[in-house]
């Protein structure tokens, strides 16, 4: 009786003071993560092709063309916003959320196809470039650079050149290799726990974007863990990742085992094919095994980087020249 | 106010245990005298974890356990994340080797990397049933564990990416996924060794967890 007198009155007090907190939703979009364009009217959009992409665009819009392609799938570009230092050196760079990612509208999984994202592509080219003479390169990192490849396979005529910056692969077989190599951790480390306990604290509809990305983003913390492979040297910047076209895209293409080296032969300008250092799941041998489905491709090791070697200091500047030089030789 | 209702219903479910009972233990073996159960387990429980469990027979017409639980994922930070539950089982029904139970923990769990720190309070409940012998017993279980509601603070990271997120309570439920599954055990005096194992759903069926699994390997010891 005596604990009952106790427990009530400190009963009392702990549900009144819950009751006058603030109450917020999980699946209220700004909350846990920024809004995207579609609820957002200031930031910087473009629509096309059914769909509202984040894109923003530096430099002269009459200079030679590089559109960036981000990673992921449904990473965002925040992360590869050193590139825009190409803007100073006389190029019209395009930065663009892809569908379904970043700061991009969302959309239903079954609305995802490779395709939807080619289609994507070519519009966003179509809407930045101001005439057919302008030059066309494309600068993709990791799936941003397997979407630039899949791309050039389909019009190995309407790019100028590419830089790619290690693609899990241009098959399916080898893009679950390096997948596999890439997250392999122990499965009693710190990391893993880190991917797998918050599934007990929040769950999503698979229309609950909010929800789902802010989960999906708790994940990046394995980025730059000391147990992963990849070799980054900390956390990426971003702004919202995109959970279910991520999961689309896996599923596609675990289902349709895409080939995206069928007419790569008839691209017969240089690619320069960059890869880290770091990365222990990439290496040399991957780099020249999955380059070789292009006719000239030009192997650039980035050293004292990672997989995100664009994004930290060290990889962008020993990166820059030897992109620059590139881009300059086929400007 | 649905959140004050949930968490009246907790607090509820804290002090009135003894509607609660303990399952991967064998019922039919339970001796009165047998007051104090003690486990330990290990499994895979989002991630590999380790748990320990107390439980306490209250003395009543039907086999009631009150039960407090601790379990923490396997990682080099030891802290960062555990869970926690109190509650009970109870043993419902009874027909020779036949025995139906129910448990209902309040669970309360924590969850920390370098973007954000949980706090969850929320509920586990279950039923088991299952054949009981004197020296083994076979079961079925199945449950729903709800994260009813979660604290969220962010790190300088994470605000480096979004400054403007909001840090707080959030409700409604930020979670929820039932589980069911298999349980087996022997028997041998005061000792059980059990295995459970399962599947997990996420409570609207079309996502999963990343491992969408779970299983226990424990050992109980009754003492008087």
């Amino acid at each position: 009786m005596k604990k009952a007198k106790f427990i009530l009155p400190v009963l009392i007090c702990f549900l009144g003071w819950f009751s006058c907190k603030k109450e917020i939703s999980i699946a209220q979009e700004g909350n846990l993560v920024p809004k995207t364009v579609e609820d957002d009217k200031t930031l910087p959009a473009i629509s096309l092709n059914g769909t509202l992409l984040h894109a923003e665009s530096f430099g002269s819009p009459d200079s030679a063309m590089v559109v960036v392609l981000h990673g992921g799938p449904g990473s965002d570009y925040r992360y590869l916003l050193n590139c825009k230092e190409f803007a100073n050196q006389g190029y019209y760079l395009v930065f663009y959320d892809q569908r379904g990612s970043g700061l991009s509208k969302r959309h239903s999984k079954s609305s995802y196809s490779i395709q939807v994202m080619l289609d994507d592509l070519a519009a966003v080219i179509s809407h930045y470039r101001k005439s057919t003479s302008q030059k066309v390169f494309l600068l993709g990192h990791s799936w941003g650079a397997m979407l630039a490849t899949a791309y050039i396979n389909k019009f190995p005529a309407a790019i100028d050149g590419a830089i790619l910056a290690e693609p899990g692969g241009f098959i399916w077989e080898d893009i679950e290799d390096y997948v596999s190599r890439s997250r392999d951790i122990k499965i009693t480390s710190e990391t893993m726990s880190d991917l797998l306990y918050p599934d007990q604290f929040i769950t999503g509809r698979e229309d609950e974007h909010a929800i789902l990305d802010y989960k999906y983003s708790l994940l990046g913390s394995f980025d730059d863990s000391k147990d992963s492979p990849i070799g980054n040297e900390g956390p990426l910047p971003f702004w919202r990742a995109g959970a279910i076209v991520n999961q689309a895209l896996f599923e596609i293409g675990d289902k349709e085992k895409p080939n995206w080296t069928t007419h790569l032969q008839q691209f017969t300008t240089r690619v320069l094919f960059v890869y880290s250092e770091r990365n222990r799941a990439y290496g040399l041998a991957h780099a020249q095994k999955v380059s070789s489905a292009y006719p000239h491709a030009e192997l650039f090791k980035v050293y004292g980087a990672g997989h995100d070697m664009l994004s930290f200091p060290t990889g962008w500047n020993n990166f820059f020249p030897v992109g620059l030089n590139y881009l300059n030789s086929l400007k | 106010m649905q959140r004050n209702i949930i968490l009246i219903a907790f607090a509820v479910t804290l002090m009135q245990p003894a509607k609660l009972l303990s399952q991967e233990i064998n019922w039919f073996k339970l001796q009165k005298d047998q007051k104090h159960l003690i486990n330990v387990n290990a499994g895979l429980d989002y991630g590999i974890s380790f748990g320990a469990r107390y439980g306490y027979h209250l003395r009543s017409t039907i086999p009631i356990l009150l039960i407090a639980d601790f379990s923490i994922p396997s990682g080099e930070n030891l802290v960062d994340d555990f869970k926690t539950s109190v509650g009970g089982y109870i043993n419902l029904y009874q027909a020779d080797h036949f025995q139906f139970s129910a448990k209902i923990l309040g669970v309360f769990r924590r969850f920390e990397n370098s973007y954000a720190r949980l706090l969850n309070f929320g509920s586990d409940m279950g039923v088991a049933a299952g054949y009981y012998k004197r020296k083994w017993f076979v079961a079925g279980e199945a449950g729903f564990d709800k994260a009813i509601v979660t604290h969220f603070k962010h790190s300088a990271i994470y605000k480096q990416n979004f400054p403007s997120v909001q840090d707080g309570w959030y409700e409604p439920a930020t979670g929820g996924n039932f589980y069911y599954g298999l349980q087996a055990g022997l028997t041998l005096k005061r000792n059980d060794i059990y295995l459970k194992a399962g599947k997990i759903l996420t409570q609207d069926f079309s996502t999963t967890p990343l491992v969408p699994f779970h299983l226990q390997v424990g050992y109980n010891i009754w003492l008087n």
